[in-house]
C-alpha cells in the first residue's frame, strides 16, 4: 500500500493476546485514517452507551496516510475512544515524533482492548510486540517514565504514556508523547489508566511508501512554499508561539477573564507571547516534517516556580492566566509544566480552578477545604491545585472531575464554563459569534480546533468576517468543521491551514496514497466523519438539548472592555446550522443525508 | 488624544509598546505614524500604497474593515487603536 502501511495491531490487555490484521482499504478510502478511520472502527466495535472507563471501551492510537511522510507537518496521530469527561466520541490529536514512528514500525493503527490486571506497557519493535510489566513505572511522572522506558528498550524509541493523572482516572487526563506533546483533551489518558496501560513504546526501522513520487514531491514543495510565504506560518508562530494570540484576543475584547465574567484582562501583556519571547523562550522546537516550528522551549530560571520544559501554548496560558485572573507568567509556566508531568489537560484544569475560584468567592468552597484562599489572581493556587487534582488530594479530588461536576456538587452547575461537560477554550463566544456555534456543536464537547472560526472572525484568514454577524456563520462553520475532520484524518497539522487549504492537502493525499481525492471528495470525507461522530453521540444518549452554551454566555453580557454588553446569539443560529448540515429539527442526520455520505 | 498600542513585530518596528497621538481620523493617525517610523512601518501597516494586507488594526476592539467609515473613522479622546501584524495560533 501507499501512504497507509496496511496493518492494524490489536492488543487485548485482558488476555494478553497480540495480533495483527490487514487494513480495510475500502474503509480507509472513505474515512482516510487517524480520526476518521479510528472513529469508524470504534463505532463498529463498541456500544456507544458503555461506561468509558470499563473494559468494554477501546482505545485506538491512529495515524493517517500522511503521518510520517514528508507532507508538510505530517507528524500527527489521534487517540480515539469514548471519552469519560463528556460521554461523547473522543478524538485527541498530538504531534511530535511518536505517530511517524508507529508508521515506520509498520502500523496504521493500534487498537487497545480490555483491561490488564496489573500495570503494563506495550513495546513495539517493528513486528516484535510484547506486553511488559510496568509496576516499577506506575506513579512516575511522564518525563521520568519516558527516560526509564527508553533505557530499558531502545534510546531511539518513541514513548507515548500517561502520568499520575491518567493512573488516578482524572477525567481530563491526557496522553503525553515525546515528553511534551499531548493528546490533551477529552480524558483519553483516563481511559488508558483504566486499562492499566502505562505506555506504548515504539521503534520502527521501516518507511512509508508514496504512490507517485514526482507528484508527491511537487505537491509538498508547493505547500511548503506557501507556508514559507505566509506571515503567520513563517513569522508569527515561530517567533512568538501560539501565545501571540493573548494580546489580540484581549484587544478584541474576547479574552475570557475571571471564569468568563468578562472578556478583557487589564494586565494581559504580562502573559503575552511578546513578553514570553523577550523573557522566557529559549529556542524553537519542531515536530516531524514541520517547517513552522511553533513549539517553544521555555525556562523560568529562578524563584519558587523555576522550571524548564516546553510551552505553555496559548490555551494553557489563558486557562491559568486571565481565566484565573493570574498574571504571574512564572507560575503559569510551572502549572503548565505540571500538566505535562502529571498528564492532564491544562485547558480543563485551569478553567476548573477558575470555577473553584468563583465558588470560593461566592462562599461555597471554604479556605480550609481548599488549603489556601482561592481568590482570583492567586498564582500559588493554580500550581497547588493542579498537583492536588493530579493526585486527587483534598479538594483536588473534586477538581479532578472537571468544572461541570464540581459546580454541580456545590449546586451551581451554571458556573461551569463548559459544553457537554468539557470546558470552553480561550475565546469568548459573546464577542465572536461563530466560535460560539462551534463550541455548542463540537462533537467532543467545547473545542476550538474542530472548526477554528477565529481565523476569519479575528485574524482575517482567509477573509475577514465580522465577529458580530450571525447570518453566514452556520455555512462557514460547516465548511471549517468538514475541512478539519478530513485534515485531522490525514495526519498533518491544523496550523498548515493558515497558508494552505483543501486543494493543496488533497493533492498531497492523492499523490501519497494513489487514490484520487478531488477537493469535493476530500470535503465530503470530512462531512462523512462529522456525521459519523454525530451518530455515535446520538446513540450514546446525547440530544439537541446538549448543543448549548453555558447560560452565562446567553444571559450575562460581557462586563468590561470593547465587547461590554454583548451576549452570544447561538440559539438564533442553531436551526440554520442543522439545516446546512442536512439534519432535522432535532439535530438528527436525515436518511437522505446519510445515504449521500454512505453512512445509511 | 487616542492611545495607540503596538504588538508583535510592529512593536519591534516602532520600538514602543504604546503612544498617544492627537488625530482627527484613523487615516491621519496612520499617516503620522508612517512618517515617524519610516519604511518598515509603511510596508507592514500603512504607507503610500495604502493599508497593508498583512496588518490588523482594531479601533476600540473592532476591525477597521468592519467600521462603516473605514480609514475616515473619527477618533475621539480615549479611543484605543491597536496595531498587529497578521498573526495566528490556536
Amino acid at each position: 500500500m501507499y501512504g497507509w502501511v496496511g496493518k492494524i495491531l490489536r492488543v487485548d490487555l485482558t488476555s494478553g493476546k497480540v495480533s495483527t490484521e490487514p487494513l480495510n482499504t475500502s474503509l480507509a478510502r472513505k474515512f482516510i485514517g487517524a480520526r476518521g478511520l479510528a472513529e469508524k472502527i470504534l463505532r463498529d466495535e463498541i456500544a456507544p452507551d458503555i461506561d468509558p472507563l470499563s473494559a468494554e471501551n477501546k482505545l485506538i492510537f491512529a495515524t493517517g496516510p500522511l503521518t510520517g511522510t514528508l507532507a508538510t507537518s505530517g507528524s500527527r496521530y489521534n487517540v480515539v475512544t469514548k471519552g469519560p469527561l463528556t460521554g461523547t466520541v473522543a478524538a485527541s490529536n498530538s504531534g511530535g515524533f511518536f505517530g511517524p514512528e508507529l508508521k515506520y514500525a509498520g502500523y496504521d493503527l493500534v487498537i487497545i482492548e480490555g483491561k490488564a490486571n496489573k500495570p503494563m506497557y506495550l513495546w513495539i519493535y517493528n513486528d516484535k510486540v510484547k506486553l511488559r510489566c510496568a509496576e516499577h513505572l506506575w506513579g512516575k511522572l511522564t518525563d521520568e517514565a519516558t527516560d526509564l522506558l527508553l533505557e530499558e528498550t531502545d534510546p531511539e524509541a518513541k514513548v507515548s504514556c500517561i502520568g499520575p493523572g491518567g493512573e488516578n482516572l482524572v477525567l481530563f487526563a491526557g496522553i503525553i508523547n515525546d515528553k511534551h506533546r499531548a493528546a490533551g483533551r477529552t480524558g483519553v489518558g483516563a481511559v488508558m489508566g483504566s486499562k492499566k496501560l502505562k505506555a506504548i513504546v515504539v521503534r520502527g526501522t521501516g518507511g512509508v511508501k508514496v504512490a507517485d513520487k514526482d507528484a508527491f514531491r511537487e505537491a509538498v514543495l508547493d505547500a511548503r512554499a506557501k507556508l514559507k510565504a505566509h506571515p503567520v506560518t513563517s513569522g508569527g508562530l515561530p517567533t512568538y508561539g501560539t501565545n501571540v494570540l493573548i494580546n489580540i484576543l484581549n484587544e478584541a475584547g474576547s479574552l475570557p477573564t475571571y471564569n468568563f465574567r468578562t472578556g478583557y484582562f487589564e494586565t494581559a501583556d504580562k502573559i503575552s507571547g511578546e513578553t514570553m519571547a523577550d523573557t522566557k523562550y529559549v529556542r524553537n522546537k519542531a515536530c516531524t516534517a514541520c517547517t513552522i516550528a511553533c513549539g517553544q522551549v521555555s525556562a523560568v530560571k529562578s524563584g519558587p516556580y523555576a522550571v524548564a520544559g516546553e510551552g505553555p501554548e496559548y490555551e494553557a496560558t489563558w486557562a491559568y492566566g486571565s481565566q484565573c485572573g493570574v498574571d504571574d507568567v512564572d507560575a503559569i509556566i510551572k502549572a503548565n509544566n505540571l500538566c505535562d508531568q502529571l498528564g492532564i489537560d491544562p485547558i480543563t484544569m485551569g478553567s476548573t480552578i477558575a470555577c473553584a475560584m468563583e465558588l470560593f468567592e461566592e462562599g461555597l468552597i471554604d479556605r480550609e477545604a481548599a488549603g489556601l484562599a482561592l481568590n482570583f489572581g492567586n498564582a500559588e493556587a493554580i500550581v497547588k491545585l493542579t498537583e492536588d487534582a493530579g493526585y486527587k488530594r483534598g479538594l483536588g479530588a473534586e477538581l479532578a472531575e472537571g468544572s461541570y461536576r464540581l459546580a454541580e456538587r456545590y449546586g451551581r452547575p451554571e458556573l461551569s464554563m463548559s459544553v457537554k461537560k468539557q470546558e470552553m477554550p480561550a475565546y469568548d463566544p459573546r464577542g465572536i459569534q461563530g466560535i460560539g456555534l462551534e463550541y455548542a456543536t463540537s462533537n467532543r464537547g467545547a473545542c476550538h480546533v474542530r472548526g477554528y472560526l477565529i481565523s476569519p472572525e479575528i485574524l482575517g484568514i482567509p477573509e475577514k468576517l465580522d465577529p458580530d454577524s450571525i447570518d453566514e456563520k452556520p455555512g462557514w462553520l460547516k465548511t471549517f468543521q468538514d475541512l478539519t475532520a478530513a485534515l485531522d484524518s490525514t495526519g498533518i497539522c491544523l496550523f498548515t491551514t493558515f497558508a494552505i487549504g483543501a486543494p493543496e492537502i488533497a493533492a498531497m493525499l492523492s499523490a501519497a496514497t494513489g487514490v484520487e481525492y478531488t477537493v469535493d471528495d476530500f470535503m465530503q470525507a470530512g462531512d462523512r466523519i462529522w456525521n459519523l461522530e454525530r451518530l455515535f453521540n446520538l446513540e450514546a444518549g446525547l440530544t439537541a438539548a446538549d448543543d448549548k452554551l453555558p447560560p452565562r454566555m446567553i444571559e450575562e453580557p460581557i462586563a468590561t472592555g470593547p465587547n461590554k454588553g454583548k451576549v452570544s446569539k447561538v440559539p438564533e443560529m442553531m436551526s440554520k446550522y442543522y439545516q446546512v448540515r442536512g439534519w432535522d429539527d432535532d439535530g438528527v442526520p436525515t436518511g437522505e443525508k446519510l445515504a449521500e455520505l454512505g453512512l445509511a | 488624544m487616542a492611545t495607540v498600542r503596538f504588538f508583535a513585530t510592529i512593536r519591534q518596528l516602532t520600538g514602543q509598546k504604546e503612544t498617544s497621538l492627537r488625530s482627527d481620523t484613523v487615516q491621519e493617525l496612520l499617516q503620522a505614524l508612517a512618517e515617524k517610523h519610516g519604511v518598515g512601518f509603511q510596508k507592514a501597516v500603512y504607507g503610500p500604497g495604502g493599508l497593508s494586507d498583512e496588518a490588523i488594526i482594531l479601533i476600540n476592539g473592532r476591525h477597521l474593515e468592519h467600521l462603516p467609515a473605514g480609514l475616515k473613522t473619527k477618533l475621539e479622546n480615549e479611543d484605543v487603536v491597536a496595531i498587529f501584524p497578521l498573526v495566528g495560533g490556536g
